[in-house]
């Protein structure tokens, strides 16, 4: 669900990391507001697939990171369409989806320990109320790096468990995944140590 | 091969809630390639973590190169680099690049020092083409290879391997095991289940049921294990 950085030298991957994150911020903001007029919505939508095209991103990696949460969506406006009028659970989802396709694009055109630095500067000034920027930073690193590992186990669970006949069930197949994802996060907390992370 | 400065265990007992994991191990180490042997559960892997203070003694003491593990654990850490059987488990950062800087976090280092290390740490290893590539898509081998240069570009004085190959296929076992083994200077622990590569090294130690139970030539100590599990 978070893209990797792909190289490139367009004017999104020359601008630092902390304006960056500071223009994802308001867009966001200005997304999550879009309520009174139906063209705002999709305004800010063409805003971020321009944002695409200036970074040299092709349509096919946007149209990637829809595909990824495609299910997700789906369930959302599901959800939704219970107990909203369809047009506002579509606009709601929507929003979510600006949002995340906006996020994407920051991640693809930021280098990991760019955004962890500027997450360490803008978190800096917290440190005097106990605070710790860099184990902050660590944790939005290692949540990235860490959903290939947990999705690599979901499929390998997947694969056990068609190989012995057993249909897919939410608890043969949550129960297994929290082990094994427990077990990982032991195994990479020793990883960190040894690493000199305190 | 000696002169290394000593790895040191006194009278050292590991109680794990009542399962003894180590019992009475008394060992002075000075030699460079120092293989562990011994079979699954027999306390290998609990000698090797109380090298850089993963696990700590319930009794005795232990030095590894002058440092206590258990009061100086930061310092020792910066000496002592520790490489897991499990590559995946060792991955931190996102890109092969980003990983094997991240070791050097924290050293207050310029970015361009950080750079020319990453690129000619990533060229000891043939890792330079994946620089950029997701580490978590490399295939056994290579997230191995990834593992000792996000641990040796901080220039550690001790290595501790435990099992490093048990995940590699043969080419793979050998390419790493002759670079632990013949291409390093720093002295070197070596946890293996694999008899070929016990043998290379200059000490071998076995356990048994939280034993030490021989310390001593390889081909001795291999000649004993092997008869008793033949």
């Amino acid at each position: 669900m978070i893209a990797l950085y792909l190289p490139g030298t367009s004017p999104i991957h020359r601008m630092p990391a902390g304006p960056k994150v500071l223009i994802f911020m308001a867009l966001t903001l200005a997304i999550t507001l879009a309520t009174r007029s139906a063209w705002a919505l999709p305004a800010l939508f063409a805003l971020v697939v321009g944002g695409y095209l200036v970074a040299g991103l092709g349509m096919r990696d946007l149209l990637r990171q829809v595909v990824v949460v495609r299910w997700v969506m789906l369930v959302m406006l599901l959800a939704q369409l219970v107990f909203l009028p369809p047009l506002v659970a579509v606009a709601n989802t929507g929003r979510v989806l600006t949002v995340i396709v906006l996020a994407a694009l920051i991640t693809l055109t930021t280098r990991i320990p760019d955004l962890l630095d500027a997450t360490e500067r803008s978190l800096a000034p917290l440190r005097r109320f106990g605070v710790n920027p860099s184990s902050i930073g660590l944790l939005l690193a290692m949540t990235i790096t860490a959903i290939p590992v947990i999705a690599g186990f979901a499929a390998s669970i997947r694969e056990a468990q068609r190989a012995r006949g057993v249909p897919l069930r939410i608890g043969t197949f949550v129960v297994p995944l929290l082990v094994m994802a427990l077990k990982h996060s032991d195994d990479l907390a020793d990883a960190l140590v040894a690493r000199g992370v305190e | 091969m000696t002169g290394h400065p000593s790895i040191a265990f006194d009278a050292v007992s590991v109680d794990f809630e009542g399962r003894m994991a180590l019992r009475d191990v008394s060992v002075m180490l000075p030699e460079r390639r120092i293989a562990v042997i011994g079979s699954n559960g027999s306390g290998k892997s609990t000698f090797a973590r109380m090298l850089n203070g993963l696990v700590a003694p319930s009794a005795g003491h232990v030095r590894v190169h002058g440092l206590d593990p258990a009061r100086e654990a930061k310092q020792l850490r910066r000496r002592v680099g520790f490489i897991f059987s499990n590559p995946d488990a060792q991955i931190v950062m996102p890109t092969v690049a980003e990983d094997v800087a991240f070791s050097l976090r924290g050293q207050g280092l310029a970015r361009d020092e950080v750079a020319e290390r990453v690129a000619a740490t990533l060229g000891t290893y043939g890792l330079s083409a994946l620089a950029d590539a997701p580490a978590h898509t490399l295939s056994g081998g290579q997230k191995q290879l990834l593992a000792l240069a996000a641990i040796l570009i901080r220039q550690p004085a001790l290595i501790v391997a435990d099992e490093p190959t048990a995940l590699l296929d043969a080419v793979n076992t050998r390419r790493i095991g002759n670079h632990l083994l013949d291409e390093l200077a720093q002295q070197l622990v070596l946890v293996t289940h694999d008899m070929r590569l016990a043998a290379r090294c200059d000490v071998v130690l076995r356990f048994e049921d939280g034993r030490m139970l021989e310390c001593g030539d390889p081909r001795d100590v291999i000649a004993h294990y092997e008869r008793e599990h033949a």
